[in-house]
């Protein structure tokens, strides 16, 4: 019988995440203790003290929702909301505390964020923030913004898609891993080899039904369960000296790349490991966007099936200084251009810190993302500058592994349900459809210049 | 027209917000220079006392008096006055609606005229759009006042030439906001006020309550996917049906009221069971082309012959041919509402990601229209992010006829944008409400007047404008994109 994807969402609650945006101070001199606070605020920032009801307590400013009633009602201007330090500082640059308190909302509930009041952002950034998506006004039918979402298909298949058939008789099928949503796992997203942390990634894949990358150094024997679930990777250098790996059981097997090798070794590489296993996809981990004619020709005599394009925390290529949306079209067009984009699946990591960073990344060329940091955030990391998991502030390698697991599916649940928006506001029913698609989206550069460039044609905006 | 009352219209709030933090050290011996010297009126001593008062930070204009001769840090004999920004400024607001612009707002929706003081009104700090570009205009020379009042801002709702005529005295109508997203005295505040101006307010898709019965003649009701509270008699209430086919804010997903604000009264205007969340469709499930679109408009037009109809649409990459669409389906109103737009309740996803900001949309519509040669059958109004009198001629300068405002409305009610309109009892400043308690904090008529005087204030800074401009009527606006410049940024 045909059984519905559903993710199982149950809420948790982590200390750690607990950090409010806002601190009410109260000033003790000004203060009459008068209480009006207390009716105005409906939030329970402020109590009385439980001690003594003539004063007040101080005020919880965790609660706080930012409104200014208290403040703007107190008789005697003896409340002030400043900043909270803590959770400014939060994160950097790129993990911005705002999507770091979206993910730890989004772990803890497992629920697409709905907040009432229009955007408050800048009106644009830099990579994924300078693309918007489309969508349809007057659609076709069954298809149905918030009630129809069960129709729409998010899985994705990793490995070669057969070009023709040719003849019957000689039909040789692929090797095919269909995933029921575009998104893999990092294991071990900051190399902190925490067996913990990589046990409880690994059960969210295998729960979730997708693939879960694992450094063959990272691996030990009480993953052996969840064996089908992983993505086994190896550097290509180091792969003969390895035997007492459990090579026949993954679905998948990665090779990544050095910057300097022969294509023949890779070749002699692959070969031996088709004979462990026969089924299994082959991967290779890149980190430069401009393929070699080798690995072009690799794919079209369909010798791998997968390539994993990796950039690092902040989504910049690790060669070419290229941002992943700009990284992954470049690689998507390549092959598109020689006409083995078909024989190919591309999967990318680094900088999908986001739900729409998701569609938008699948959008540029990717059939599906890998999450890594944005995983750790959901354990209540904060992406401090120096990460020790010694000195771990959310102390995230202690978490209890069913508390971890859960978190992540939640996050999961709620990035895969706001796919689900993107594609319903779309009217795109399957999201193998969004691949590539590139006019279901607008890019600043483009959009600015089309719609502007006669307003500020003197200007130097555009030259 | 009839004369409007503007008059004087205190904030709610007991104390303001200011910029800038005023302190007394130690040092001071309450000699009550500061009190005299202030023009602000920042330190206070009663009669007969020695103490100076704590300074009223929130009247600060900051070290920008350093020149004049009152300025008391440095007159001050002992040292003891300490002026520095108020770290609360930063909690306040955001990218889009800047704190300068809530409080300058909330100034215009006290005294109805142009804000004073050096606080920004004209321009918020999302880097782009509306922020990046200003009008190529001299502002030094000085305006005689005659002139500038007999600039004419009005505008005519519709174009074509059947049809009623309605003719609005500022280029600007209030956005759809249901019933159960905000309360009804903030319903009632802005019905008021339309009325008092000639010009319109929209129900929004949860009905059309009866107390707005009053006011009917000013009150658009809308027809969206849920058909909540769409009744035969609520549509021949009405002078303009809207059709509303998305929302800026959540293109492509319909309408949400969390179940939270929900209220037995609510579901009853709704027809829908109370306390349940309530999602409107998406889309409208017998609209699948412009051909059934058009039969949508002729089943109204059966029902009350002598409405306009507008049509609401967000902004995806094809809003040009659904502009057009639009206009041969027989709408008199094309409604852009861009991706920035305001909303009781969406999925933050939604806000940034899908669709386009409104200032994209206007042009390309405008060009579409003038090159399919239809641009002066149809009124195109913009909305979704507005939120000054500058960007309602930004607007106009683009392309649009008119636009129509919604967030500043509330803001003009005492809205500090803290976003927590969607659910449990709603907006804790009693605006976005349907708790019984919370919703008194507003009262209708205090409510009306603060948008009143609002208004006052836009269409002033609009006169003003048109007259640096050179215009006597903002019709001449329309279009006139050689009048932009781009603002570098900063």
């Amino acid at each position: 019988m045909y059984k519905r994807y559903h993710i199982e969402t149950s809420p948790v609650k982590l200390p750690s995440t607990q950090v409010g945006k806002f601190v009410i101070i109260r000033h003790d001199e000004e203060c009459l203790n008068c209480g009006r606070c207390i009716s105005q605020c409906i939030y329970d920032v402020h109590k009385r003290d439980s001690n003594d009801s003539r004063k007040m307590a101080e005020p919880e400013s965790f609660f706080c929702k930012n409104c200014f009633s208290c403040i703007q009602n107190c008789p005697q201007q003896a409340l002030e909301m400043v900043k909270n330090k803590e959770s400014e500082n939060l994160g950097d640059t790129y993990w911005t505390p705002q999507i770091i308190h979206t993910i730890w909302n989004e772990a803890e509930e497992g629920k697409i964020p709905v907040f009432g009041a229009g955007y408050r952002g800048p009106f644009r950034g830099s990579g994924f923030d300078d693309i918007w998506t489309d969508m349809s006004e007057i659609v076709r039918p069954t298809r149905d913004g918030i009630h129809g979402r069960e129709y729409i298909a998010t899985s994705v298949d990793l490995g070669r898609k057969l070009p023709w058939i040719s003849d019957f008789k000689k039909l040789n099928m692929p090797n095919i891993c269909e995933i029921p949503i575009p998104i893999l796992l990092e294991t071990d997203p900051l190399e902190l080899n925490s067996k913990n942390i990589i046990l409880a990634i690994t059960r969210a894949a295998h729960q979730l039904g997708t693939l879960a990358f694992l450094d063959i150094k990272n691996y030990f024997e009480k993953l052996n369960p969840y064996l089908k679930s992983i993505a086994l990777r190896f550097p290509l250098e180091r792969v003969a000296h390895i035997n007492s790996v459990p090579w026949k059981n993954v679905n998948l097997i990665e090779i990544v790349l050095p910057e300097k090798f022969l294509i023949s070794d890779l070749e002699h590489v692959l070969k031996n490991l088709k004979k462990k296993n026969q089924t299994a996809l082959f991967s290779l981990g890149l980190t430069d966007p401009c393929l070699s004619e080798g690995i072009f020709k690799l794919v079209q005599d369909s010798k791998v099936d997968i390539l994993n394009f990796y950039t690092d925390n902040h989504g910049q290529s690790l060669k070419g200084d290229l941002f992943i949306c700009k990284a992954i079209r470049k690689l998507h067009l390549d092959f598109v251009k020689s006409r083995i984009r078909d024989e190919i699946s591309i999967i990318g990591q680094g900088g999908i810190a986001a739900a729409e960073h998701v569609p938008k990344s699948i959008i540029c060329g990717i059939d599906a993302a890998v999450l890594d940091l944005s995983l750790l955030v959901a354990l209540g990391c904060r992406v401090c500058k120096d990460c020790l998991i010694k000195s771990c502030p959310a102390e995230i390698n202690k978490l209890d592994p069913k508390t971890a697991t859960q978190r992540i599916i939640n996050m999961i649940c709620a990035w895969r349900d706001q796919l689900l928006e993107i594609l319903s506001a779309m009217g795109i029913r399957d999201v193998r459809r969004l691949r590539g698609e590139v006019g279901r989206a607008m890019f600043y550069e483009e959009i600015e210049k089309e719609s502007f460039e006669f307003i500020f044609f003197e200007d130097s905006m555009f030259k | 027209m009839k004369n409007i009352e503007i008059k004087n219209s205190e904030s709610r709030f007991r104390s303001k917000i200011g910029k800038y933090r005023v302190t007394l050290n130690d040092k001071c011996f309450h000699c009550g220079l500061c009190v005299e010297l202030c023009p602000y009126g920042i330190f206070e001593r009663t009669e007969g006392f020695n103490f100076v008062f704590t300074p009223n930070s929130a009247l600060c204009e900051g070290p920008d008096c350093r020149e004049g001769s009152y300025y008391c840090t440095t007159k001050c004999p002992v040292e003891a006055i300490d002026i520095e920004p108020h770290p609360q400024w930063k909690t306040l607001g955001d990218f889009r609606w800047t704190p300068d612009l809530i409080i300058t707002t909330w100034e215009q929706a006290k005294t109805g005229e142009i804000p004073q003081g050096n606080l920004e009104y004209k321009i918020g700090a999302s880097g782009g759009g509306f922020d990046k570009f200003d009008f190529n205009i001299d502002t030094s020379s000085p305006t005689p006042s005659g002139e500038v009042d007999k600039i004419k801002t009005s505008i005519c709702l519709n174009r074509r030439s059947e049809g009623v005529s309605i003719e609005i005295p500022v280029p600007w109508y209030g956005a759809g906001m249901s019933f159960g997203s905000i309360s009804l005295p903030s319903m009632l505040s802005r019905a008021t006020s339309a009325k008092v101006w000639g010009t319109f307010t929209s129900t929004g898709e949860g009905g059309y309550p009866d107390e707005l019965n009053p006011y009917s003649d000013h009150v658009i009701t809308q027809i969206a996917t849920g058909l909540f509270g769409v009744r035969e008699e609520t549509i021949k209430k009405a002078r303009i049906i809207e059709f509303k086919y998305a929302q800026g804010a959540k293109p492509g997903l319909g309408g949400h009221l969390l179940g939270d604000k929900n209220t037995p009264a609510v579901a009853k205007k709704r027809g829908a069971v109370a306390w349940t969340s309530l999602f409107s469709p998406f889309p409208f499930h017998s609209v699948y082309s412009v051909e059934d679109h058009k039969k949508h408009i002729d089943w109204v037009k059966t029902i009350n012959p002598e409405a306009l109809i507008s049509v609401k649409v967000s902004t995806p990459s094809d809003v040009d041919m659904v502009a057009v669409g639009s206009y041969y389906a027989g709408a008199n109103i094309i409604n852009l509402d861009g991706g920035y737009g305001g909303t009781g309740a969406a999925p933050e996803i939604a806000k940034k990601n899908i669709a386009m900001p409104i200032e994209y949309a206007i042009t390309r519509v405008h060009r579409f229209l003038l090159e399919e040669g239809v641009r002066d059958k149809i009124v195109l109004l913009a909305s979704g992010g507005l939120r000054t009198a500058y960007d309602i001629a930004k607007s106009i300068a683009l392309g649009a006829d008119g636009v129509i405002m919604g967030t500043a409305e509330l803001v003009a009610l005492g809205c500090v944008r803290c976003g927590n309109c969607e659910s449990g009892r709603g907006c804790p400043r009693g605006i976005a409400t349907t708790d019984s308690e919370l919703k008194e904090q507003i009262d209708p008529s205090w409510g009306a007047q603060r948008i009143i005087n609002l208004y006052a204030a836009w269409q002033k800074q609009l006169k003003l404008l048109l007259y640096q401009l050179g215009m006597k009527d903002i019709k001449e606006l329309i279009g006139r994109t050689d009048l932009l410049r781009s603002i570098d940024e900063k």
